[in-house]
């Protein structure tokens, strides 16, 4: 006996989409968030921009969560809110879901479990910043939830590092806001963003973008008074003499996000080094049988549309989640990819539109990428060009893959 | 009797010859110029006589670079004037804060000030937390005393403060077998030092131990009274046991100068306020030079050590299981064992610290090349370290003298004054027992002042901290929710830290009321997101119990707020 057949935790666009998928499917769901509120980080993302494929329009952070969570509230979803899963067991084949709130600690049991949980921002020591440690050093994020939900600026003058969507996204907000933004800088030679972001972030508000330049150091014993930024060479490592003070009360950081598994590591699920995401199959189920992981979680992506794609096919994949065996092929991606996802595939289940995310490790123009069974091509798509920040996402038939076959991704100049 | 004219061929042998050496009555006086820190650090060392009772007081005039003044709080007003305390003790660090509690066990006026905003905020709070068992300290030394004592006392006062301690030992790896026989011998000399039942580890026993130690090292010493604790967890528990029993606390309090009369302390003027004690315990860490030249009673010198510590995810806590580090059997350079690799009591791991002379007395900046460093010689005892699971890294500065032990002794010229200098490693497993024998020097200096002192009958040993709700088995859990729901709200994801927790901490008996303060007594902030989700959080909750804007909640000090004003406004959701 369980208390559910699906429990969803987190209630971000991954989980709520996942939530309302398995839902659908007849399922007595159970979604757990963290937060007072369902939504996420859209809570905070008062700009516009998603939806556009998902919906066709461009709606807010907030709106496009709105969606989903009116619908989570028509449904018979049950929601646990300001809760917190403090552990987690599997108990022959049901999941023991140890939940604390201020009511007191409940356990329930679930038969598939989807893991929503989002990211974190990399923070200024993961990036090797140095100096002293005082007020005023910021990631993104954290910057982002002070202006917009609490109402309070945290800077007056100030300095970002990395040009991730949020950094771009706050170097504009925090100039609406009446801050001085002295410049993104950008340890890479190209901008991390998207460029859309770039174009209506910076460019529309003059705000200077110095990429190949991250900052070393930061100076300041109470708050934050200037930092130390230093040209870097192709390796990202900063050049000796190039240091240049900048003064400044405040450093937002946008270094990056990382995938937030601490609950899968728990669990001993296998964590993919590239992606830092559970390994998942075509179905999103990880290497713990009936567990199964979409949105951030899984891997960073750059548009929510497919962070809810993939948890409402979590979801589905949840509900329909049966003992059966599975038999799973590696599917390899080569070197001049950064990751692909899945990187597995059940070919015990079907296969026939597998939907594959992938990003290219460098900047190219011009690249046909292919998709091989034993050597022989199956797919071939044609770029223009590809940029390491925006995700590409390619269907698949991979229904004809046997136990035995040999999955690889390739990409070659044309 | 000093041998000064030993000491200045001794100076000149080994290359010091711009610097000599003179006696002034109560010291080795250090004299000369040099534009080069170290060189001043290595005449003082050659100076320095073993086992004297008179130490190398450093007036060498360095011309490389201005001295920082030590940082002032800019708080100025009136909080402690006209107090006249039994006993100032000047530094809220563990040295202060544990003699502090001591001396509540007499029924004494007792006044502990520090100049930060809370305690453990010098190398009290900036240590990798070992409880040493005392392997390589000088037979005869305060350290060795001061240690093994300190040490024996820690499983009872774990547990009257309700602090974590682990009694998990402490591995010496080596890197050859040669050794092998030489250690049978010492197992019997370290067992009469009080060391206990020393274990030998053969290859295959170390790795039962220590799983995660490379192939080279071939053997291993266990010393089983080697533990951790949390240090400035230790501390700020000292402070509030203290204060629970009357003591009185005064933060941002900075200690600016002494009127003396006939060898003794008159009055002590701070930034608060002049206060009259009768006696003053000189405890303020790499500043007690200072404080003793105030009270006319410089008689040693402190030379500012810095060491870095880096702090990894407690994912990698699995690779280590007690503490351990690899023994250079080709002695290097320095005063300090090099650091090691340390799990902490809240299993994280720290790799660090090493050891650089410095004449910034707090300069806690960090150096990616040294942290580098750190990660490359720890490299040679397991594989498993990465730079990159890397949560934070934080500097310390140890406050030696030249003869590198500890100087615990009433005044010498100045009669009621009592000093606890030169407090290094390892001061933190020492301090329990220092502060029992300072308290003694106090109620003797009062004694014979014909101050009678009597026991305090009041006095309560044990202090409750803060519950760390994730600990708990559930039914322990339960019930707390039961009675404050705030226990089962989680406001730090990283460490599972309860809105609860964090309330309980902004209501203790020693004041805190920033964000580090409160980091540092329950931990929201202390995991692998350095706080970027429960920071804006703890801030709220800070403004909303303690009654301030949110723009007026600081990181740290006074000078530190977190946000600059409101922004342009409109309707909030909430």
């Amino acid at each position: 006996m369980t208390d559910y057949d699906v429990t969803v935790i987190g209630a971000g666009p991954a989980g709520l989409a996942a939530a309302l998928a398995a839902e659908k499917n007849g399922k007595h769901v159970l979604l757990v968030e963290r937060a007072a509120r369902m939504g996420g980080i859209l809570n905070q993302c008062i700009h516009d921009g998603f939806g556009l494929i998902r919906f066709g329009e461009k709606l807010s952070g907030c709106e496009y969560a709105n969606r989903y969570i009116n619908e989570l509230k028509a449904s018979n979803v049950e929601t646990a809110l300001l809760t917190f899963v403090t552990r987690i067991e599997k108990n022959k084949d049901v999941f023991e879901i140890t939940l604390v709130n201020r009511d007191g600690l409940r356990t329930v049991k679930s038969r598939a479990l989807v893991l929503s949980t989002g990211c974190r921002e990399r923070t200024a020591k993961q990036v090797s910043i140095q100096g002293t440690r005082p007020a005023g050093v910021f990631t993104a994020g954290t910057a982002q939830y002070y202006i917009n939900i609490l109402g309070e600026m945290p800077a007056k003058k100030c300095v970002i590092l990395g040009s991730g969507d949020i950094g771009l996204i706050m170097a504009r907000r925090l100039t609406l806001e009446g801050a001085e933004v002295i410049g993104v800088y950008e340890a890479k030679s190209s901008p991390s963003g998207l460029t859309r972001n770039i174009a209506q972030c910076l460019d529309d508000f003059d705000i200077p973008l110095h990429v190949s330049h991250t900052v070393t150091r930061v100076f300041g014993e109470s708050r934050l008074n200037a930092v130390e930024i230093a040209q870097v060479d192709d390796k990202m490592r900063p050049i000796p003499g190039t240091e240049e003070i900048v003064e400044c009360d405040t450093l937002i950081l946008s270094v990056g996000l990382i995938p937030e598994n601490e609950l899968a590591e728990t669990m001993n699920i296998v964590i993919d080094s590239k992606t830092k995401g559970p390994v998942c199959d075509q179905n999103y189920e990880t290497s713990l049988d009936g567990v199964f992981v979409c949105g951030n979680a899984l891997h960073v992506n750059d548009l929510v549309d497919y962070v809810s794609e993939s948890g409402e096919a979590a979801g589905s994949s949840a509900a329909g989640y049966s003992a059966n065996k599975r038999i799973l092929v590696d599917i390899t991606a080569a070197n001049d990819f950064a990751y692909a996802v899945p990187a597995k595939l059940n070919v015990n289940s079907d296969a026939a539109k597998t939907v594959l995310f992938f990003r290219s490790r460098e900047e190219r123009d011009k690249t046909e990428v292919q998709v091989l069974v034993n050597g022989a091509s199956v797919y071939k798509k044609k770029y223009t060009k590809l940029r390491p920040p925006e995700m590409e996402r390619i269907v698949v038939d991979f229904s004809h893959v046997g136990p035995t076959d040999q999955v690889t991704l390739e990409m070659r100049e044309v | 009797m000093i041998d000064i004219e030993k000491i200045n061929k001794r100076l000149e042998e080994n290359g010091f010859e711009e610097f000599s050496v003179h006696d002034n009555g109560v010291g080795i006086v250090l004299t000369g110029e040099s534009d080069d820190w170290d060189r001043i650090i290595g005449a003082g060392f050659c100076a320095a006589e073993k086992f004297g009772k008179m130490h190398v007081i450093n007036d060498v005039n360095f011309t490389g670079s201005a001295i920082p003044k030590m940082r002032l709080p800019e708080l100025e007003d009136s909080a402690i004037d006209g107090l006249h305390p039994d006993v100032l003790v000047i530094g809220g660090g563990i040295v202060g804060a544990s003699i502090a509690r001591e001396l509540m066990k007499w029924d004494l006026d007792v006044l502990l000030v520090e100049k930060e905003y809370d305690l453990a905020l010098g190398a009290s709070g900036r240590n990798d937390g070992c409880v040493h068992p005392g392997i390589d300290l000088k037979k005869g030394s305060l350290k060795q005393k001061y240690n093994l004592a300190g040490n024996r006392m820690f499983d009872q006062l774990s547990e009257e403060l309700d602090i974590d301690f682990e009694r998990c030992g402490q591995t010496v790896v080596f890197d050859t077998v040669k050794f092998l026989p030489l250690m049978r011998l010492s197992r019997a000399y370290f067992k009469r030092m009080g060391l206990g039942d020393v274990r030998i580890l053969t290859r295959k026993q170390l790795l039962a131990h220590e799983p995660a130690v490379k192939d080279n090292c071939k053997c291993g010493l266990f010393f089983p009274t080697g533990g951790v604790v949390c240090p400035y967890n230790l501390t700020i528990a000292y402070g509030e046991n203290a204060v629970d029993n009357g003591a009185a606390l005064s933060l941002n309090t900075a200690v600016l100068g002494m009127q003396l009369s006939e060898g003794s302390i008159v009055s002590v003027s701070t930034n608060r306020g002049t206060v009259y004690p009768k006696v003053v315990v000189n405890a303020a860490g790499v500043f007690t030079e200072e404080i003793a030249k105030m009270a006319g009673d410089r008689f040693f010198s402190i030379h500012p050590r810095k060491g870095t510590n880096t702090i990894l995810d407690r994912k990698q806590a699995r690779i280590v299981r007690t503490s351990y580090s690899l023994l250079d059997h080709l002695k290097t350079e320095g005063h300090s064992k090099g650091g090691g690799i340390v799990r902490t009591v809240d299993n994280n791991v720290l790799v660090g610290p090493d050891a650089f002379e410095t004449y910034q007395k707090e300069d806690y900046t960090t150096e990616g090349k040294n942290i580098a460093a750190v990660f490359a010689k720890q490299g040679r005892v397991t594989d498993a370290l990465h730079i990159g699971d890397t949560i934070t890294y934080f500097s310390g500065v140890r406050a030696p003298t030249f003869e590198e032990d500890f100087v615990v002794e009433k005044g010498r010229k100045t009669w009621n004054l009592v000093h606890a200098a030169g407090i290094q490693s390892p001061g933190l497993t020492a301090a329990p027992a220092i502060a029992i024998d300072v308290s003694q020097m106090c109620v003797e200096i009062l004694e014979e002042n014909g101050e009678p002192v009597l026991p305090n009958k009041a006095y309560n040993p044990k202090r409750r901290g803060i519950p760390r709700l994730s600990k708990l088995n559930d039914t322990d859990r339960s019930t707390l929710i039961a009675q404050n729901p705030a226990y089962g709200e989680i406001v730090c994801r990283c460490e599972e830290i309860s809105r609860g927790e964090i309330i309980d901490a902004l209501h203790r008996s020693v004041p805190c009321e920033t964000v580090d303060g409160i980091k540092r007594r329950c931990r929201p902030g202390m995991g692998r997101c350095q706080g970027g989700f429960c920071g804006p959080l703890v801030a709220k909750i800070i403004s909303e119990e303690k009654g301030i804007p949110l723009e007026e909640v600081c990181k740290s000090d006074a000078k530190s707020r977190l946000l600059i004003r409101k922004s342009k406004g409109g309707d909030l959701i909430d």
